[in-house]
């Protein structure tokens, strides 16, 4: 077994973010999103997407009340890194890769154009670890699930989630109109308000 | 066939960096007997009387290590439709599970013995569960990479998939190992128990069947592509 089972975190402090142009999102709407997703199967066959998982770990400090005397409570605890679209919709950074076109490439490619500068001097060094989830979309709909489906021999995308190793400091541009988050394993836990709940909740693992 | 490999594959034509260990192989369902051996005695008790027992262990010995085996395999699915008159039969992985009584599902496992590691308690419990004793006269199990781990932070509380901030005492800690099957195997269970072959597919977000442990198995097992191997 090569894997390795532990993942270096650094605390959010050590990273630098910055903004750069706003990257629209290419659909209004989940039916518009999944009209366009019909339109390119028919082009191009099963979509292949790759999704990065970031962890960082994030020290808090707060205070609560016990009895007449205040304590502080720290914790360290990993947070990944999520895109915020609007105010409610998060996703991981990643997205479509392009026809013929190798998985870490891919991933490195989406990396960088939604979360790095744009100036080639600025360009972190990706280092992508190993998959930790494949995820199956059977039908053209916003179901999937981590296995593809019994009888299902024409599935229309395929998902496929990796640990991103970050280093100990890393210069983030952020498309200003999108937030970068950094939330807590027990916040994405069994949170099916947050898109793609069920595919990050995974991660908790 | 290059329908069937589009399904059971994992779509992408190219090499992954990711090397043999994600690609699992499993056999069908055929090539494995079953027996069965004495009753092993299940400890049916309230959750009172089982809260009061975790104490009493976390007292004497602390945290409650606990291991368990998630062993794969393949089955065909009963067809629903027949189209054309011919009958498909879709392959899709299946977990081993050990039903005690009608509703309490497991997966095989147990705690550790002080002293004892992870690996040499899996293979302890496998033998005493599922083959003919724990003398290790059995056949040797591959004890693959840990798959995940669920932390309890209390004796009431639920278990989560993550060690929940502020938990400086956890009182149980879970891991799940994958267990590699080889060509075939004999498996005798003992009576009380049932073995039984459950589709991924019935386990995905059925928690309240079968736990969240179970339930979560699905996930875990995803980033390995499954190489169906026919005997």
């Amino acid at each position: 077994m090569v894997t390795s089972q532990v993942v270096n975190t650094y605390p959010l402090s050590s990273y630098t973010f910055g903004t750069k142009e706003p990257k629209m999102e290419k659909d209004t709407s989940v039916a518009d999103r999944l009209a366009r997703m019909k339109v390119n199967y028919m082009k191009e066959g099963m979509r292949t997407s790759v999704d990065g998982i970031l962890l960082k770990n994030v020290f808090t400090k707060f205070c609560i009340r016990r009895g007449i005397n205040l304590q502080v409570q720290e914790h360290n605890h990993p947070h990944i890194l999520l895109l915020q679209i609007g105010n409610t919709f998060c996703k991981l950074p990643g997205g479509r890769l392009k026809p013929g076109e190798n998985e870490i490439e891919g991933l490195k490619r989406k990396l960088s154009s939604k979360l790095a500068a744009n100036s080639p001097s600025l360009q972190p060094e990706w280092q992508i670890g190993e998959c930790v989830a494949t995820w199956w979309r059977p039908n053209f709909e916003t179901t999937m699930y981590p296995y593809c489906p019994p009888h299902i021999t024409k599935p229309k995308e395929c998902k496929k989630l990796f640990l991103v190793h970050l280093s100990d400091h890393e210069y983030f541009a952020v498309p200003k109109n999108l937030k970068l988050l950094a939330v807590p394993l027990f916040e994405l836990y069994d949170n099916v308000q947050v898109r793609q709940g069920s595919v990050v909740g995974i991660v908790a693992t | 066939m290059d329908d069937a490999n589009a399904a059971t594959g994992n779509g992408n034509s190219h090499q992954t960096s990711l090397g043999d260990s994600s690609v699992l192989d499993v056999y069908p369902l055929s090539c494995y007997y079953f027996g069965s051996m004495d009753s092993v005695p299940f400890k049916n008790e309230t959750v009172a009387d089982r809260v009061l027992r975790m104490k009493a262990n976390y007292d004497a010995y602390g945290m409650r290590n606990c291991v368990a085996a998630v062993i794969v395999y393949v089955s065909a699915l009963q067809p629903e439709l027949v189209v054309m008159d011919k009958v498909e039969l879709f392959k899709h992985p299946h977990l081993l599970l050990l039903q005690v009584q009608n509703s309490i599902y497991k997966l095989p496992g147990g705690r550790l013995r002080p002293g004892e590691s992870d690996i040499q308690c899996l293979k302890r419990k496998l033998s005493s569960k599922l083959s003919a004793g724990e003398d290790g006269r059995g056949p040797e199990w591959e004890i693959g990479e840990c798959l995940g781990v669920w932390w309890r932070p209390g004796f009431e509380t639920l278990l989560y998939p993550y060690l929940p901030p502020n938990t400086k005492r956890p009182k149980e800690c879970i891991k799940l190992f994958l267990v590699k099957l080889p060509t075939s195997r004999r498996f005798i269970v003992p009576k009380n128990f049932r073995l039984l072959a459950v589709p991924l597919c019935q386990l995905h977000d059925n928690d309240e069947t079968y736990g969240p442990i179970i339930s979560g198995v699905p996930q875990l097992l995803s980033k390995f592509s499954f190489n169906f191997v026919e005997p």
